[in-house]
C-alpha cells in the first residue's frame, strides 16, 4: 500500500530528517512509527502526504509514485489519505458536521449523500448529539474524534495519524485508539507516529522505530520498550530512562555529531512535545 | 452542480460568520468609491453647466427700427440670410417685437411685474440671435456686424464664454484626476482589506489543502466573498452619491443659471461601471491575497515539526 525506497530528506540548513528509509506497508496493516522528538517520524508522514518536497528516493502510495506527481494532482492523492494530527486541525468557523462534510464536499458528493454519511460517521465516533457544535465548544478528546471522523468519512484506503494522542489524557487516548482500531478492522491501512509507550505496548502491532531519520527497528508485533533495550544492547553510551530512545543507533563519532546537530536545530519542538508527554 | 451550490453556500456562510471583517471590507470599498464617484459627478456637473453656457446664443445683433434709419422686416430677414451664409455662423434666429416682448415678460414677469405693464411692446428692438460654429471666432463676427448701418448694437457673451471654457477645462482635468486617484486607492484599499481577511484564515487554507481540496475549490468561496463585498460597497457608494445629488438638485433650484441636475442615464451608466469595478477589485484582491497561502500550503519551505 505504501512503499518507501531510499527516502532521504534534508531540510534547508542541513538537518537530515530522513536518511535512506526503506519501508513496505501492506494493505490493512496498522503500523506505529515510534521514536523521540526530532527523530523524523513526522517528516515521513509529511512526505507521504506530499507536504514536503523529497530530497532523494521514491515513495509509492496505492501503487503510484507520488514523488513524481505533478502539483495539481496532489489534491487527488490527499483525498485517498485520511489524516489525524495532534492539534486536530479542524476548521474553526465550521460546525462539527460541516467539518466532516467538507471532505465529501471536496469530492463533489451531492448533499443527499453527504448528510447520511456524516450522520453515520458521527455515530461511529460517538458524537451524534454534537453535530452543530463548533470545535471550540468541544473537549480535546471530542475534537480529535471529529478529526478522526473527518479523516474516515470518505472511507480512504489509508489513514495517517501524527501523534493523535499527543494532546490527550491517557483515558481519552484509549478511546481514540479504540476508534482507530475499529477503522483498521474495516481494512484501512493506518500509519501512526507516536511516542506514547502505553499505547504502542497495548496495541501489539507492527512497530517501526525511527532515530535520526533512519529506521532502526521493524518488529511485526513490537513493544515500544524493546526499542530502548535494543539501543542498550547495541552498545549505546546514553543514559536510559531519562530519554529512552534518544541515543544514536551506532556509537560512531559521526553519528553522535549528527545527533547533536539535529537535536540542536529542533530544540523548540523537543520542548513543546516534552510538555505533552 | 452540487459543487457550485456548495461553494456558493460556503461563500455566504463565510460572509455571515466573518461579519466584522466583511463590514470592514465593504466600508473600505464604500468610502473610496463614494469619493471617486462623487468626484466624477462633480466633473459632470461642471461640464453640464459650461455646456448650457456654450449652447444657444453667442452674439445678438439688435436692429434699428425702420423709422430710425434701419431696414424693414423683409430687409432684416435678408440680412439674416446673409449672416447665415458666413462660415463662422452655425444658426441664426430672428426675434421680432412680439417675441422680444414675450422674452421680456419671461425674464421680468415674476420679479418686476410693473416693468412688464409699463413697457410698450413696440419699444423693444427686433434682433438677430446668432450661434457660432466656434465661440472663439466671436470677435470677427461682432466686428462685421457693427460695420452694418442697420445694426443698432451688438452684444456678445464671448469673453465670459472664453473664461468659462478655460475654467471648465481646468475643473475637468482636476475632477477626472481626482476620480482616477481615488479609484486606484480604492483598489489598493480593497486588496489590502481582503488580504488581511485571508491572512486571518490562512490556517483554514492549509487545512483545506490537507483534506484534498484543489486550489480552485479553496479559491472560489474567497473570490465570491470578495466579489460580493466589492459589489455591496460600490452599490452603497453609487446610492449615496445619487441621493446626495438628488438633494442638491432641490437646493439648486433656487440658484438661477446653475443646474445641479445630473441625468439618470449618467448614474445608470457610471453606476453599473462602478459596480463592475467594485466586483473586479474584490475578485483581484482575493486572488492576489490567496496566492501566497496556497503556495505556502503546497509545502515549499514551510517550517516543519520533525
Amino acid at each position: 500500500m505504501i512503499r518507501l525506497q531510499d527516502v532521504t530528506k534534508v531540510y534547508e540548513g542541513g538537518t537530515v530528517a530522513a536518511r535512506d528509509v526503506n519501508l513496505d506497508i501492506q494493505r490493512g496493516e496498522f503500523v506505529f512509527l515510534v521514536g523521540p522528538s526530532g527523530s523524523g517520524k513526522s517528516t515521513l508522514i509529511r512526505l507521504m502526504l506530499r507536504q514536503e518536497p523529497i530530497t532523494r528516493g521514491t515513495i509509492w502510495v496505492a501503487g503510484k509514485d507520488i514523488t513524481a506527481l505533478p502539483n495539481w494532482k496532489v489534491p487527488y492523492l490527499r483525498r485517498s489519505i485520511g489524516t489525524v494530527f495532534q492539534d486536530f486541525k479542524l476548521l474553526p468557523n465550521k460546525t462539527v458536521a460541516e467539518n466532516i462534510a467538507f471532505t465529501l464536499e471536496v469530492l463533489g458528493r451531492p448533499r443527499s449523500v453527504v448528510k447520511p454519511q456524516v450522520e453515520q460517521v458521527l455515530d461511529l465516533v460517538g458524537l451524534d448529539g454534537k453535530a452543530d457544535r463548533y470545535p471550540r465548544q468541544l473537549s480535546g478528546g471530542e475534537q480529535q474524534r471529529v478529526s478522526v471522523a473527518r479523516a474516515f468519512v470518505n472511507r480512504p484506503p489509508i489513514l495517517l495519524a501524527d501523534e493523535p494522542t499527543g494532546n490527550l489524557d491517557p483515558a481519552t487516548s484509549v478511546g481514540i485508539m479504540k476508534l482507530l482500531d475499529r477503522i483498521n478492522r474495516t481494512g484501512t491501512t493506518i500509519v501512526m507516529a507516536t511516542h506514547d509507550h502505553a499505547i504502542v505496548d497495548a496495541m501489539q502491532r507492527r512497530v517501526v522505530a525511527v532515530e535520526n531519520g533512519a529506521v532502526v527497528r521493524d518488529d511485526a508485533t513490537g513493544r515500544y520498550e524493546t526499542t530502548m533495550q535494543q539501543v542498550i544492547d547495541a552498545g549505546s553510551t546514553s543514559i536510559p530512562g531519562d530519554q529512552p530512545t534518544g541515543a544514536p543507533p551506532e556509537p560512531s563519532v559521526e553519528a553522535a555529531e549528527k545527533t547533536e546537530e539535529s537535536i540542536g536545530s529542533e530544540s523548540p519542538n523537543v520542548e513543546s512535545e516534552g510538555e505533552q508527554k | 452542480m452540487s459543487r457550485i451550490a456548495f461553494l456558493m453556500r460556503e461563500a455566504l456562510v463565510n460572509l455571515r460568520r466573518n461579519a466584522l471583517v466583511v463590514v470592514g471590507a465593504v466600508l473600505a470599498v464604500f468610502i473610496s468609491l463614494s469619493l471617486a464617484f462623487g468626484a466624477l459627478v462633480l466633473n459632470e456637473l461642471v461640464q453640464r453647466n459650461t455646456l448650457t453656457w456654450q449652447d444657444g446664443t453667442h452674439v445678438i445683433a439688435w436692429m434699428k427700427d425702420a423709422d430710425q434709419g434701419g431696414l424693414e422686416t423683409a430687409g432684416q430677414l435678408s440680412l439674416m440670410d446673409e449672416i447665415q451664409s458666413w462660415d463662422e455662423v452655425e444658426t441664426t434666429r430672428y426675434v421680432d417685437k412680439l417675441a422680444a416682448f414675450q422674452e421680456f415678460e419671461l425674464l421680468f414677469g415674476e420679479r418686476r411685474p410693473e416693468l412688464v405693464q409699463e413697457i410698450n411692446p413696440n419699444a423693444l428692438p427686433t434682433s438677430i440671435r446668432i450661434e457660432l460654429t466656434d465661440i472663439d471666432l466671436y470677435r470677427d463676427v461682432v466686428f462685421r456686424l457693427k460695420e452694418n448701418s442697420a445694426v443698432l448694437n451688438v452684444t456678445s457673451a464671448g469673453e465670459q464664454i472664453e473664461q468659462l471654457s478655460s475654467l471648465s477645462t481646468v475643473l475637468n482635468v482636476l475632477g477626472l484626476g481626482l476620480a482616477v486617484l481615488l479609484g486606484v486607492s480604492a483598489v489598493i484599499l480593497i486588496a489590502n482589506t481582503i488580504r488581511m481577511a485571508i491572512y486571518a484564515r490562512r490556517d483554514e487554507v492549509s487545512i483545506m489543502k490537507l483534506v484534498g481540496a484543489s486550489n480552485w475549490f479553496i479559491r472560489v468561496p474567497f473570490v465570491l466573498e470578495g466579489m460580493i463585498e466589492g459589489i455591496l460597497g460600490a452599490g452603497l457608494a453609487v446610492l449615496t452619491v445619487w441621493i446626495a445629488s438628488q438633494n442638491l438638485v432641490s437646493v439648486a433650484d433656487a440658484i438661477p443659471l446653475l443646474t445641479l441636475d445630473v441625468p439618470t442615464a449618467f448614474f445608470v451608466r457610471w453606476g453599473v461601471l462602478f459596480l463592475v469595478f467594485g466586483a473586479l477589485a474584490g475578485i483581484i484582491g482575493s486572488i492576489v491575497g490567496l496566492s501566497r497561502y496556497l503556495r505556502e500550503a503546497d509545502g515549499s519551505g514551510a517550517s516543519v515539526s520533525v
